[in-house]
């Protein structure tokens, strides 16, 4: 539970943060305060890494205590990757508020190391800070595979080969299948290592540009591996959440997710989707080899349906007529769902080519990602904090709380996603200091929603602190 | 191309219907539960009937999009007149002027770093795009049928002054 504990508080901490960042940002590009087109650029390469990465720590925190519960972990180990996240954004901060590095985390070679305005040194920290958060990141991936491996006795058992080939053998075996959430696990460190490794092997070629400018890189290669490890690692931070569901939603509603064929092979989807999906970011480098532009989209389209037919299905199949009752736990997993879906819905429709056209590096990417992220991944750590707080407390939240709670993040999120949705639409540039019209309108509106979702988040905070001092006053648990 | 309100609407659409879809199932009957058996039994008969509806739509819909994708190789170009784009921090070389209702290819590259090439249509409207990369050149088939002045902005981060890195020409 320390662990847990300390992962995912540090995770929210760095989100609530970066919140703060950002609405200043939207505020930026509404004209309401003034920020020079350089800090805001910093500022956004801040906000970027540091959400993303605070999903991650608070992601892991949860997988982490779930591969725990079934086999033992050595906490040390996690203790040690977490003193890699410190120092990672320790670095990058430093990078950022003293250096001023204004690249962004997805930078594509040849940036950061051409036309910038900042020291060479703030580009290697910056390098050298996101290069330790990967390691701390790998690190956790390889530790919880490690022990799945040596616990399931194999890969082919891990990702249960012989319960889908042979159930009759394997359940007269009185063998039982990988629970779901072990599922999430293995899946993700897989996935995790192989992002990782991406991201670390173009970080490496860059950090020898940085050494010796001498060094060079081939732009599209950088691009191809800059993607994979920034697409695999934004879109683990979800399937590192989604094993909540399989744990938290039974608890809300008193019934049982079991694993079954289709839950195994819809994971084996999301192995392979989750690493080949990347492709739809390079649609318009149409230097690209033809049959990945292909690959791309089929694949982005097929990464859905494990996730509406399996998982999202299912933990409605455990809602449906079971009495559960809403509380700030099982409103936020629900509503969670209810942002993977939406979120993932407007990423179908940028991943299908023609219409990438028209939204490619428009607002209606971050539009997608940011539902995905603040109503998708942020909604399941917090519904994993607050099932978790009210089970120890043995109370929930009064009627008045949830609305406040419930009008700000939900309400005010959707104001703040629709103003990204409706200016991408319009074709408004992503990553505009100054943007064109109409997207300033929108962005005064987003501040908006983005400044209700801050008053949700604070009345959340609030009713978490009062849930856990509950517990430690009146609980035995 | 130019197609983005369309997306906006059709993503509206889908968007209502899911958050309606799951809204009925969360609070349809909730007053009055069943045993886990009893939902599991008509949820597992709907979810074959739902992966099969899924699998189609998925692959009609990659069907229905291939014969639109904008790449060279799946667009008719042969005789088309090749125009030279160089993009550089911060600004766009290429002609001022192009002619309407001729089949065009853009030749994109960049002198520096990745760059975005998005031209905007009269209307506003985002109309095509295709990256601009240092060592590559894109080649973007395009026809114009609609004259006036055709914005063209940046659409990959690119520095300091991305925001600011336009141009445009006519088409007459």
């Amino acid at each position: 539970m320390k662990i847990m504990w300390t992962y995912i508080v540090a995770g929210l901490t760095i989100f609530g943060l970066m919140l703060l960042v950002g609405i200043g940002l939207r505020a930026s590009q509404a004209g309401w305060i003034p920020i020079d087109t350089g800090t805001f650029y910093s500022l956004l390469s801040l906000h970027g890494v540091g959400m993303i990465t605070a999903m991650a720590i608070a992601g892991l925190g949860l997988l982490w205590y779930l591969v725990d519960r079934e086999i033992h972990l050595d906490e040390r180990v996690a203790m040690l990757a977490f003193a890699f996240f410190a120092i990672g954004v320790v670095v990058v901060i430093v990078s950022v508020v003293f250096g001023h590095y204004g690249a962004l985390w997805t930078m594509l070679y040849p940036l950061p190391f051409v036309g910038t305005t900042w020291p060479s040194w703030a580009t290697g920290a910056w390098l050298l800070g996101v290069a330790a958060v990967m390691l701390g990141f790998m690190l956790i991936c390889a530790q919880i595979l490690g022990a799945i491996l040596r616990s399931s006795g194999g890969l082919g058992s891990a990702l249960g080969l012989d319960y889908v080939f042979g159930r009759k053998a394997f359940e007269a075996a009185g063998k039982h299948p990988p629970s779901p959430q072990m599922l999430a696990a293995t899946v993700v460190s897989i996935d995790g290592l192989i992002g990782g490794a991406s991201g670390l092997l173009v970080g490496i070629a860059m950090i020898a540009h940085w050494l010796d400018p001498h060094v060079v890189i081939d732009p599209l290669w950088a691009k191809n591996l800059t993607y994979q490890f920034g697409h695999t690692f934004a879109n683990l931070t979800m399937y590192m959440a989604v094993a909540g569901i399989y744990v938290a939603l039974p608890i809300c509603t008193k019934r049982a997710y079991h694993s079954s064929i289709p839950l195994v092979v819809a994971w084996w989807g999301t192995l392979v989707f989750v690493i080949i999906a990347y492709f739809h970011h390079l649609y318009m480098d149409f230097v690209q080899w033809p049959a990945v532009q292909y690959i791309g989209e089929i694949s982005s389209y097929l990464a859905a349906v494990p996730v509406v037919v399996v998982t999202v299905f299912g933990g409605l199949m455990l809602i449906h007529r079971s009495g559960m009752k809403w509380t700030l736990g099982s409103m936020f997993f629900f509503a969670g769902m209810i942002g993977w879906i939406v979120g993932g819905s407007a990423a179908i429709l940028d991943a299908t080519i023609p219409f990438n056209v028209d939204l490619h590096n428009t607002l209606w990417v971050p539009a997608h990602f940011h539902t995905y992220l603040l109503e998708g991944v942020f909604l399941f750590i917090l519904g994993w904090v607050f099932v978790s707080l009210e089970q120890r407390a043995e109370a929930a939240s009064s009627a008045l709380v949830r609305w406040i709670v419930g009008l700000g993040i939900f309400g005010g999120g959707a104001l703040f996603l629709l103003s990204f949705y409706v200016a991408g639409a319009a074709g408004v540039p992503r990553r505009y200091a100054v943007e064109p019209a109409p997207g300033p309108f929108w962005a005064g509106i987003a501040t908006v929603g983005a400044l209700l979702v801050l008053v949700g988040v604070l009345a959340a905070l609030v009713e978490g602190i009062r849930l856990a001092r509950m517990r430690a006053v009146g609980s035995t648990v | 191309m130019g197609d983005g309100l369309l997306v906006l609407r059709i993503f509206f659409v889908v968007a209502a219907i899911a958050i309606a879809a799951m809204l009925f199932v969360a609070l349809y009957g909730a007053k009055k539960p069943l045993p886990q058996s009893v939902v599991n039994d008509a949820g597992y008969r709907i979810r074959k009937l739902w992966l099969g509806l899924v699998l189609v739509v998925a692959v009609v819909a990659f069907a229905l999009t291939v014969p639109f994708f904008p790449y060279p190789w799946a667009q008719a170009s042969v005789g088309a007149r090749h125009i030279e784009v160089t993009a550089a921090q911060y600004a766009f070389v290429m002609p001022a002027v192009l002619p309407a209702d001729v089949p065009l290819v853009f030749d994109v590259t960049s002198q520096d770093v990745n760059h975005g090439f998005g031209i905007y249509a009269p209307d506003g409207t985002l109309f095509a795009q295709v990256q601009a990369m240092p060592d590559y050149i894109n080649h973007l088939p395009i026809e114009f049928h609609v004259k006036g002045h055709y914005v063209v902005r940046c659409l990959e981060f690119c520095g300091i002054g991305h925001a600011y890195m336009h141009g445009g020409f006519d088409v007459r």
